[in-house]
């Protein structure tokens, strides 16, 4: 009886062998055959092994193509909405944990429904309000930043600016990062800042002194998330930005790609790995927090 | 200790903190998601004419996108890619994966990653990577292999290209329902297995009778968030085919983006989105009744 069981279990134990080997090929062929392309002397389109070895097609993407300033740009952008997120979220979070207020309820719904809108029909409207306010401040600004004003512009425009591009991949993570702090902050007990009010701290050094450090391991939840959401998205810099000392990696990839008559796929492999590196390490991080995040609060 | 006036103070400092999360929101999503039903009954475009001066048209927009074929079109390819690779192929390939992973197989760490690793690869770059696995005809890797197994190649992205956007995005997203679903697995409780087996039942049974109903919950709030977020999904589909060939892989969020976008009539295309924020609106409010939220 036990021999049957055991045969069985066997059986079904190099079934799951099977089955992963078949999916785990499934998943990594693509990224064999990027690695392989990105320092392949003669690369093509298809899988194939190496004629010879070379990293020419990454000093390529720094040297010959706008590589650095791509990747600058996304870090840049990328970085500031996370921090930007961390600062909003932390603070929100805390806040919503602790209110008792009538809005506290329908806010949190709020934000909840918020995260399934699709961004590409928000878009629309978005861009128009973007568009609105890139006018307004442009005719603010022309006066007073004479020569520099498209420089200035570059920096602080809604429209095919830094600062637009931020302000609007932040927004878009926000309530996840609310949610995620909230949750946080339900976890972390009054004691602490109870103890630091009977002391007679104020809000801000109860922020500061207390708060800050037990909500670090909450905030690098919120900050990953972010990062690795802005790091890939694709749509906001496709329509957010046009001048080309703008570009960020994603468009600069999707850009390159699109020059049919002359792709070097060792260069766009190259420029792929680059941009996936980042995007891999935040992943790998975050991957502890994937759970309690996606089912957004099934335990409330 | 707590009096009235304290905590009302309290309440009043808790505002502030939230009011620089509110207002992004308010200014940057919400007014967006109502500005997008008036500018959906305007002919605001972004050339021309109508950008000088729009003028209002009512339903017009709405009459004329139900009557649009390109519409109904991408309605019916969304509903193909969101239950081809979320429902069905994520859901069971991840489903697959994670009792797979359960039984004690060496370097379960390993395959894990590899089955997550896509989930980590952004939309472009998926989209360039399988270019190379089905663009280019006989030269692509999808048609090497079929060729190296004896079998007939085919220009898969021109052959089948519904049902290959259907397979990146399963590919896509397999790691994330393989996680959420080991963890549904982990909750159910090790006793009622150990009553199942002493009661004789095979492994089948075990599968059918109690591992699927104690995980439906689980189940059910996956579907529900990965249906609304594949509707969302827009570069993915846009970096591998852009809508075509024809409008075969247009989904909705491809759809709106070339009314607005590329043919730069705003207004049309607000209503387009109106439709979509409409629907994926009715899903979340589904989403967030099943997580039954104690806040």
């Amino acid at each position: 009886m036990a021999a049957i069981a055991d045969k069985r279990s066997g059986a079904y134990t190099f079934l799951a062998y099977v089955t992963l080997v078949i999916i785990s090929i499934f998943c990594l062929l693509p990224f064999v055959w990027m690695a392989l392309a990105s320092v392949d002397t003669n690369a093509k389109l298809f899988l194939k092994w190496p004629d010879g070895i070379t990293f020419e097609h990454y000093t390529k993407v720094f040297a010959e193509e706008n590589g650095v300033r791509w990747f600058a740009n996304s870090l840049f952008t990328v970085l500031s909405a996370t921090v930007l997120v961390m600062i909003i979220s932390g603070l929100g979070g805390y806040a919503l944990s602790r209110s008792r207020a009538w809005w506290k309820q329908p806010f949190l719904y709020a934000i909840l429904l918020i995260r399934v809108l699709p961004s590409t029909a928000l878009l629309v409207p978005l861009y128009k309000v973007l568009l609105t306010a890139n006018i307004g401040l442009g005719n603010m600004l022309r006066p007073i930043t004479g020569e520099y004003y498209r420089t200035v512009m570059q920096w602080f425009g809604f429209i095919d600016g830094y600062l637009g591009l931020i302000v609007v991949l932040a927004t878009g993570q926000l309530p996840l990062a609310l949610w995620i702090m909230k949750i946080f902050f339900d976890g972390v007990p009054k004691d602490y800042e109870e103890a630091a009010i009977l002391d007679g701290a104020t809000l801000v050094q109860r922020i500061h002194r207390v708060l800050i450090p037990l909500a670090l391991p909450g905030l690098a939840a919120a900050g990953l998330f972010t990062f690795m959401s802005a790091w890939g998205d694709f749509l906001l810099p496709l329509i957010l930005l046009s001048s080309p000392e703008l570009q960020t990696l994603p468009i600069g990839l999707f850009r390159a790609f699109l020059r049919v008559n002359e792709i070097d796929y060792g260069l766009l492999a190259a420029l792929a790995t680059i941009y996936l590196i980042p995007a891999v390490i935040a992943f790998s991080f975050a991957r502890r927090f994937l759970v309690q995040t996606f089912s957004g609060g099934v335990k409330g | 200790m707590v009096t009235d006036a304290f905590q009302k103070r309290k309440e009043r400092q808790l505002l502030w903190l939230l009011l620089p999360a509110l207002l992004p929101i308010l200014i940057l999503t919400i007014y967006p998601a109502v500005y997008a039903i008036y500018l959906s009954m305007t002919n605001e475009a972004l050339t021309g004419v109508a950008a000088a001066k729009p003028r209002f048209l009512g339903v017009a927009n709405y009459l004329r996108l139900f009557s649009d074929g390109r519409f109904w079109n991408s309605l019916f390819v969304t509903v193909v890619f969101v239950v081809g690779s979320a429902i069905i192929g994520q859901f069971v390939l991840g489903f697959i994966s994670a009792v797979a992973l359960r039984r004690k197989v060496v370097g379960a760490p390993v395959f894990g990653a590899a089955i997550l690793l896509p989930n980590a690869a952004p939309e472009v770059v998926a989209g360039f990577m399988w270019i190379s696995m089905l663009a280019g005809g006989e030269y692509s890797t999808l048609s090497r292999i079929m060729m190296a197994l004896g079998l007939p190649w085919v220009d898969w992205l021109n052959t089948f290209p519904l049902f290959m956007v259907v397979m990146v995005n399963t590919w896509r997203g397999i790691g994330t329902a393989m996680i959420l679903l080991t963890a549904g697995l982990a909750a159910v409780p090790a006793e009622v297995y150990e009553a199942a087996r002493m009661d004789g039942a095979n492994p089948r049974q075990t599968f059918m009778r109690i591992t699927l109903p104690l995980m439906a919950p689980t189940i059910f709030l996956y579907m529900l968030i990965s249906t609304v977020s594949t509707i969302s999904v827009f570069g993915l589909v846009y970096a591998l085919t852009r809508g075509g060939p024809g409008n075969k892989t247009e989904v909705i969020s491809v759809y709106i983006y070339n009314q607005s976008f590329t043919a730069f009539q705003i207004g049309y295309g607000a209503a387009g989105a109106v439709v979509a924020l409409v629907v994926t609106l009715a899903l979340g409010i589904g989403y967030v009744r099943s997580l039954k939220v104690q806040v």
